[in-house]
């Protein structure tokens, strides 16, 4: 998993493997760890997760809801299609932007 | 051979596969990617693998994560059949286990948990959480996806449709999940249907089997009573005898919900939003939580009450357990009314056998043939109000040509009497030596008959006649019985004589009065029971003494032997009475003495 700093009020995520109860939690505090004050949008690059489950969805509502303590998003780039299903299936692509391609 | 093949051929067969992981979610994670690599093997598309995966992870997570610290030691089970049809799996976990939910709902969407389950049900098409002691197991089964034409279904169009059947799956599920507990509870009820059960003993395995089954924490089943106005307990699970269970009364206003339910013919359901009234009986079964009440009928008559109740707030019964709670007490009710029908076609085979014993017995003590005791002539009748009655005579040879008379009334009906008849007949003919001193004779009786009669609170009015034909006269003693009618030549009229001690097995040191009455030429005395004196008309009124000794005096003109002097009687008697039934037992003995 790489963390990068794009600009101030960005953090990217990329290179997540897999979000699932083994890791869920460290991958969440980590980000957050990771957050400097000044972020207000988290971009999640999951075009390499293979599997998320429900620790890992757990995780990244509480991600969601630590940006939107501070008036910023989440986005899930690039997610693949077993991933999107997870996320439709617990309607949470309702709470998340989603972007393709 | 034959045969063999074909259920060979018949036989699915299934490949299937068995791991063990460690309690820890990266040794199941491991697992579950094996199993999708073995699916793989089996052929199952790439779709359904990712539900499998995802699905058999959640399974295992929960395994993980609800565990204990003993728990933790021991591994996390994962088994996997694979047939041609559907895909089966099984994982066995060790923790304290939990009731799985009648709705499976996702939570709110800030909430960071709480997902698990509804995927599981979401990926598969039947979910089965079995608890046992020390272990459970979750039973996941889904159809394989047909190999041909497969499209892969749009998501959103999946979801609406998942949304659609929601309900209708959470039934079905539910159903199904209970179906077969259900199907062998209702065959074993149906084999004992109609067999002589304790009522109590199997409304108490019917219930528990039903709790069991619809996940129920207590249930009260209340019967109606006898006379119709209240409802009355007969069980409440668990620990009833605990409880303080008033009947309720079905009439004016009441608290009950069981009372409404009866009442409206309708299930009521209570709980958080609907709180059981405050004096409520049910109260004492649930204090807290939720239930549904279900009165029940047969012919449109109340039978009973039945209501089940869950101490957890938030989970109410569904619609297919409250089927349940319908289809169990339906059998119930069957068995309530069959147990009635039978209890009621036993007593009366009891009492018609019992009534055939006894109709038997006084037959057998009625003296067959009447002995000749010139220069007086005798006739007897015994006719019975009902099939048995108390009513019994007896003629012995007294020596000297002299004969004993008795007639008697047992106080009571049936076997009871019919065996005091016979031990009282016993009593006096074991006693010849006293057949010529009737007032000793029945003093002697009493003493013996005593303890018996005074234990079972009955009585016997008794006379005993010494008729003495050498002297012409009859000596007489009474406990309790009518008096001895006399009619001589002569004579405008009959007269009542003797006087009467008490009942046999009143007192049991009594004497009794021994009279000595003549009988010339052509006189007509009779001894009776108050059947013929008490005898009523169509009007309800009573023959009495006075009728009947102006009857006996015109039997005396009329009739000149006894046996006429018997059929006149009876005849001028049946006259009165009409077509009033006879309403109680008429016995007599005329003694003629031919002028």
């Amino acid at each position: 998993m790489n963390i990068l700093n794009p600009d101030a009020q960005t953090v990217l995520v990329a290179g997540l493997r897999e979000l699932a109860a083994a890791n869920a939690a460290q991958v969440r505090d980590e980000i957050r760890a990771a957050l400097p004050a000044t972020a207000v949008r988290l971009d999640l690059d999951l075009s390499a997760l293979t599997f998320l489950d429900s620790s890992g969805l757990g995780a990244l509502v509480a991600l969601h809801k630590t940006l939107r303590s501070r008036n910023g998003t989440v986005r899930l780039l690039r997610p693949a299609a077993n991933v999107r299903q997870v996320l439709e299936l617990t309607r949470l692509h309702r709470v998340f932007e989603i972007v393709n391609g | 051979m034959n045969t063999s093949a074909a259920s060979a051929a018949r036989r699915e067969f299934r490949a299937s596969l068995r791991l063990q992981a460690a309690c820890e979610f990266s040794a199941v994670r491991a697992a579950t990617l094996a199993v999708r690599d073995w699916l793989a093997e089996k052929g199952l598309p790439e779709t359904d693998l990712g539900t499998w995966e995802l699905a058999l992870v959640e399974a295992a997570n929960n395994a993980v994560k609800y565990a204990d610290e003993k728990a933790r030691q021991l591994p996390v089970t994962v088994e996997i059949s694979c047939g041609e049809c559907d895909v089966e799996a099984r994982i066995t976990d060790h923790t304290a286990g939990f009731n799985w939910p009648a709705e499976v709902d996702l939570p709110d969407t800030d909430s960071e948990s709480g997902r698990g389950l509804f995927l599981i049900k979401s990926l598969t098409d039947k979910v089965d959480y079995l608890r046992g002691p020390g272990e459970n197991v979750m039973v996941l089964r889904r159809a394989r996806a047909a190999v041909a034409n497969e499209i892969l279904p749009d998501v959103g169009r999946l979801q609406n449709r998942l949304a659609d059947a929601e309900t209708a799956l959470t039934d079905m599920t539910a159903e199904l999940a209970s179906s077969y507990e259900s199907l062998v509870a209702l065959f074993r009820y149906s084999s004992e249907l109609g067999a002589h059960t304790d009522l109590k003993d199997f409304s108490h395995r019917l219930l528990k089997d039903l709790m069991q089954i619809a996940e129920a924490d207590c249930a009260v089943l209340r019967l109606i009573s006898p006379d119709g106005k209240k409802l009355e307990t007969l069980l409440a699970l668990p620990g009833g005898e605990k409880f303080p269970f008033p009947a309720v009364a079905l009439a004016g206003a009441s608290a009950s919900v069981e009372i409404g339910a009866a009442r409206s013919h309708e299930d009521i359901w209570f709980g958080s939003e609907e709180p059981l009234d405050k004096n409520d009986p049910l109260r004492a079964a649930l204090p807290v939580g939720h239930g549904v009440c279900h009165a029940f009928f047969v012919a449109n008559k109340l039978i009973g009450t039945a209501t089940l109740g869950r101490l957890m707030a938030d989970k109410p019964f569904t619609a297919a357990q409250v089927n349940l709670l319908h289809t169990f007490i339906d059998f119930l009710a069957i068995q309530i009314v069959n147990a009635r029908l039978l209890d009621e076609r036993a007593l009366a085979r009891v009492t018609r056998r019992e009534l055939q014993i006894a109709a038997d017995i006084q037959r057998s003590l009625l003296p067959a043939k009447i002995p000749a005791c010139p220069p007086f002539e005798l006739a007897a009748a015994c006719q019975s109000a009902q099939q048995v009655g108390g009513d019994f005579f007896d003629i012995i040879p007294a020596g000297d040509g002299a004969l004993l008379l008795v007639i008697a009334d047992v106080m009571g009906k049936g076997v009871p009497a019919a065996l005091f008849a016979a031990v009282l007949r016993t009593t006096i003919r074991s006693m010849p030596q006293l057949f010529d001193q009737p007032g000793e004779l029945l003093a002697t009786a009493n003493r013996t008959l005593y303890p018996d009669l005074s234990r079972v609170d009955m009585f016997v009015t008794a006379k005993i006649a010494y008729l003495d034909p050498r002297r012409e006269k009859i000596v007489t003693a009474s406990a309790g019985h009518c008096p001895l009618l006399v009619w001589r030549p002569g004579a405008p009229e009959a007269v009542a004589s003797g006087q009467s001690g008490f009942p046999l097995g009143i007192e049991p040191l009594t004497r009794y009065a021994q009279i000595e009455v003549p009988l010339p030429p052509g006189s007509l005395a009779m001894l009776y029971t108050d059947g013929l004196s008490e005898a009523r008309n169509a009007a309800g009124e009573m023959l009495g003494e006075k009728r009947l000794l102006e009857l006996l005096a015109q039997t005396a003109m009329q009739a000149g032997d006894a046996q006429g002097g018997k059929q006149f009687l009876l005849g001028r008697l049946a006259d009165y009475s009409g077509q009033a039934p006879l309403a109680d037992d008429q016995t007599l003995i005329l003694i003629r003495h031919r002028p």
